[in-house]
């Protein structure tokens, strides 16, 4: 785990984030060795890996277009769009279909997961915002980060993760 | 509520004229509305008992006037008052506290401060409305006695009108009550509605129409500006307190169209002496007498108009687009069932009955699920039916209208992008091929021209023919300035088809003179290319002296295309059915390379560019020596060439699906299907392919293989 994220938080970011209610229902999910969480009311549904048709001309992250029940939705890998290096899919690995909200309406979107955990009730103290990690990582995609059994969940803003193209260098928050 | 339709019994007692009528109605209100409310109401309706009902009774037409005046007065207190008494009610019934922006701005804020789906509805209901409107008021000025068109198109005003008024959209509120007041008089037979009355009536159509897309594009977040009804209103109100001058000579304008509509302010001109009213009111029950034959063939498509729409109801087009999903899903599901090894194998007959049964049903079930989106032409042609008119009158020339095949169905939004190219030829047809009524007398015609449109289905696809009986397509003028723009190299020999498919040439325009309506040499290429667009075809017949026909050959539906499903590496792709001409295995030698680059290859006689589809895309393919591909012969915009890929897997219909977001405008891909094992196809954009081929390659061979090919297309049509 990075030694950055057992720092104490930092004073408040962005005071808009700030003022959004944060606490309620989490998923939270392996993506390499890091645990993250998206709010419950983003999560459509969670779905076994399955065969994703490639498109062409896309970037490297979006791993291609799945048929959700008659539906044609793209799939994003979270590891390559957070700039983590590709592995290979296991039993573990599913897609979790998250409702964005974007300037041309919602959307659905798949996120490709190392690993799907649990829900957790997380209360607004239990959540902090997110440390000033300098320049090279940019945390517009990120919440806050909440701790929880001791270990420590970073947040995503997932309408923010998907619809962003810059936010390769997340990785470097993981490793 | 209940006090709203209270509100609304008063009103329509008010405009029936039956003002005793309304006052047991004021009193049963009076139980729940304090009287202060109540007052200024009840004071007015007292001024209007003491009034004379009807002005045309009094004896001298000086004192008809004065008394006009004051019932007049009486008549506007009151209004005044209902719409205040209205308006606090429904503020009062308005949870949101939005009282004090709606009265300071009405028509910019009321908008936002509203609720959207309510306005939404609104938009929806007044557009239906107008549409009927429009319908009933053509049938009105060829029958101004036509007692249920009038009665149709007052309750649409009418209903407009509380509509708007409930949403604050005053200045719809305010055009519609006035034309609803011209409407009334002539209901109840104090005025004919002559052409210039149907006129100021459709202008305030119009000026609704308008209205209401600029409350949608301000919904959407977009500001739009039309002016503020400020003369409409004038000549409306002048119409209605008027009736008598408005109401003149039905035949002296009908002779004179051009007049009338130049200028609708001098259709209302100086006042005409009272006997007028008498003779005026007489005319519509003898007219009527004359004319019943012909009042009952109007009125029976009318009301089987209106039995049909009680049988529809409205669907959210989100709801249909689930529904058409789901079955699509079930047909997927159905089919993996039926074909599954183990059951196939079980020899079992009564499972193989029952999901032979299963198949029919679910067949079935998708075939009605596609039909949900078809609507009837009619809507479309109704619009034709207006504009012949304008147009004509703008033109200076006489022009009819047939329609043949209403009922014929078609996707709905096909008949939404085919509205402006229909629009277009008809005015064209009117402008440079109907001739002016004397020439037209001159060759032995009609005076009157006329326009058909034809709408009809063959085997998969609907046929829309416009035909107009007018001078024809001139041949010699549309080859000579082809010749002159460097369209088509002189002497060469074109056939008639050839010939006129010219016209749809960007810039091309064969008019004389630029006029108001046509000639400014934009517009049939857009034809074509929205056409185009559609999946469509259009082709065009022309006798000269006799007249022309336009063919449009267009697809059911959009949802669904013919595609061939073809296999590069481990991927499958969808080419649509409509470009392809033709697929073969190459024979050695077929193929043949120009400058050790782009690959050609020999199809009857032409030499055409080939396209690896595994390059195009950047996909890994199997192949790599050309003879083993199979070849594609496309043609896109009349250009042709040859896609290449690994293997031929099947035909199947597949419904089109966006790919949603940002891989929406992915180059290349026009979208997505569910193939028939359930995973995603892409159906490929044949002409970004072509155009954006081999983009690795330098920009000067890119241009002289370029100009290679279209030499090779000059040598084909020439």
């Amino acid at each position: 785990m990075s030694t950055n994220i057992s720092l104490p938080a930092a004073p408040p970011l962005a005071s808009s984030l700030a003022a959004m209610p944060r606490g309620g229902k989490y998923l939270t999910f392996q993506v390499a060795e890091e645990e993250f969480g998206i709010q419950v009311l983003k999560v459509r549904e969670i779905m076994g890996l399955q065969e994703i048709t490639a498109v062409p001309h896309t970037p490297h992250y979006v791993k291609g277009v799945i048929n959700l029940r008659g539906k044609v939705i793209p799939v994003v890998d979270l590891r390559l769009k957070f700039g983590l290096p590709e592995t290979e899919y296991t039993q573990r690995t599913c897609i979790i279909v998250t409702e964005i909200v974007s300037t041309e309406g919602n959307m659905l979107i798949g996120a490709v997961v190392d690993g799907v955990s649990e829900v957790l009730n997380l209360a607004e103290a239990d959540i902090e915002d997110t440390p000033d990690f300098g320049r090279e990582v940019n945390t517009r995609g990120l919440l806050g980060m909440a701790k929880s059994k001791g270990k420590v969940k970073i947040l995503l803003d997932i309408d923010e993760v998907m619809t962003a193209t810059e936010l390769q260098n997340l990785g470097s928050l993981v490793n | 509520m209940q006090l709203n339709q209270n509100l609304d019994r008063i009103a329509e007692q008010y405009l029936l004229e039956d003002f005793s009528g309304i006052r047991p109605l004021l009193a049963e209100l009076s139980a729940h509305l304090s009287h202060d409310q109540l007052a200024p109401l009840a004071a007015s309706l007292d001024q209007l008992l003491a009034e004379p009902a009807a002005p045309a009774e009094a004896a001298a037409p000086a004192e008809a006037a004065t008394m006009g005046q004051a019932s007049q007065q009486a008549r506007a207190e009151f209004e005044g008052a209902l719409e205040a008494l209205r308006r606090a009610l429904s503020q009062s019934a308005a949870p949101a506290p939005s009282t004090g922006a709606t009265s300071s701005s009405p028509a910019a804020s009321s908008v936002l401060s509203q609720d959207p789906e309510l306005v939404g509805d609104f938009l929806l209901e007044a557009r239906e409305h107008l549409g009927s409107v429009e319908q009933g008021l053509l049938i009105i000025e060829k029958d101004p006695s036509h007692k249920e068109s009038l009665h149709s198109v007052f309750r649409s005003f009418h209903t407009i009108k509380g509509l708007a008024g409930f949403l604050e959209f005053d200045r719809i509120q305010d055009v519609a009550h006035e034309v609803e007041t011209i409407l009334d008089m002539a209901r109840n037979g104090q005025i004919v509605m002559g052409p210039a009355l149907v006129d100021l009536a459709l202008s305030g159509a119009d000026f609704i129409q308008r209205e209401t897309n600029r409350i949608e594009s301000e919904l959407h977040g977009r500001t739009e500006f039309v002016a503020a009804p400020v003369e409409l209103l004038a000549h409306l109100r002048a119409a209605a307190q008027d009736p008598g001058a408005a109401a003149q000579d039905p035949g002296a304008a009908a002779q004179d169209p051009s007049a009338a509509a130049q200028d609708p302010s001098t259709a209302v001109p100086a006042n005409i002496p009272a006997e007028a009213h008498a003779e005026v009111l007489a005319v519509p029950s003898a007219e009527e007498a004359a004319k019943l034959p012909e009042a009952v063939a109007v009125d029976a498509p009318a009301r089987r108009a209106q039995t049909q729409e009680s049988y529809s109801i409205r669907v959210d087009t989100a709801k249909l687009d689930y529904l058409l999903d789901m079955v699509g899903e079930m047909v997927i599901a159905e089919s993996m069932v039926r074909l599954d090894p183990e059951i196939a194998a079980s020899g079992n007959a009564r499972l193989q009955r029952n999901l032979t049964q299963l198949r029919r049903v679910t067949e079935e079930v998708q075939k009605v699920a596609m039909a949900t989106r078809l609507v009837p032409v009619s809507a479309l042609f109704q619009r034709v039916n207006r504009l012949v008119r304008d147009t004509s009158r703008k033109a200076g020339k006489l022009a009819e209208v047939e329609f043949f095949g209403e009922e014929t169905q078609l996707d709905k939004t096909i008949i939404e992008e085919l509205t402006d190219p229909i629009m277009h030829m008809v005015r064209n047809s009117i402008d440079h091929g109907i001739e002016q009524p004397e020439q037209r007398v001159a060759a032995g015609k009609a005076r009157a021209g006329k326009i058909q449109l034809k709408a009809y289905r063959q085997a998969d696809h609907i046929l829309i023919e416009i035909v107009d009986d007018g001078r024809g397509l001139n041949r010699e003028r549309i080859r000579n300035k082809a010749t002159e723009r460097g369209l088509v190299p002189e002497g060469a020999v074109l056939t008639d088809s050839e010939i006129f498919q010219l016209i749809f040439e960007p810039g091309f325009s064969t008019a004389e003179k630029v006029t108001d309506l046509s000639g400014r040499g934009v517009g049939m290429d857009v034809v074509k290319k929205q056409i185009t667009k559609l999946r469509g075809k259009i082709d065009i017949q022309s006798t000269p002296g006799v007249g022309t026909t336009f063919y449009l050959k267009l697809p059911l539906t959009l949802a669904i295309i013919e595609g061939l499903v073809v296999g590069v590496g481990r991927e499958r792709f969808i080419v649509p059915i409509f470009s392809v001409q033709e697929m073969f295995r190459p024979a050695p030698g077929q193929i043949s390379t120009v400058q050790g680059k782009a690959e050609m290859v020999m199809v009857r006689n032409t030499l055409l560019p080939v396209v690896r589809l595994e390059d195009a895309l950047s996909v890994v393919g199997s192949h790599s020596a050309s003879e083993d591909g199979l070849m594609i012969v496309a043609e896109i915009e009349g250009k042709r060439f040859v896609l290449m890929v690994d293997e031929f897997i099947g035909k199947q219909e597949v419904v089109i699906k966006s790919l949603g977001g940002s891989l929406k405008n992915t180059p290349g891909v026009a979208g997505g299907a569910i193939l028939g094992d359930g995973r995603v196809g892409l159906i490929l954009d044949l002409e970004a392919i072509y155009r954006d081929r081999e983009p690795k390659e330098e920009n000067s061979t890119e241009t002289r293989k370029q100009s290679f090919c279209f030499s090779e297309q000059d040598l084909v049509t020439v």
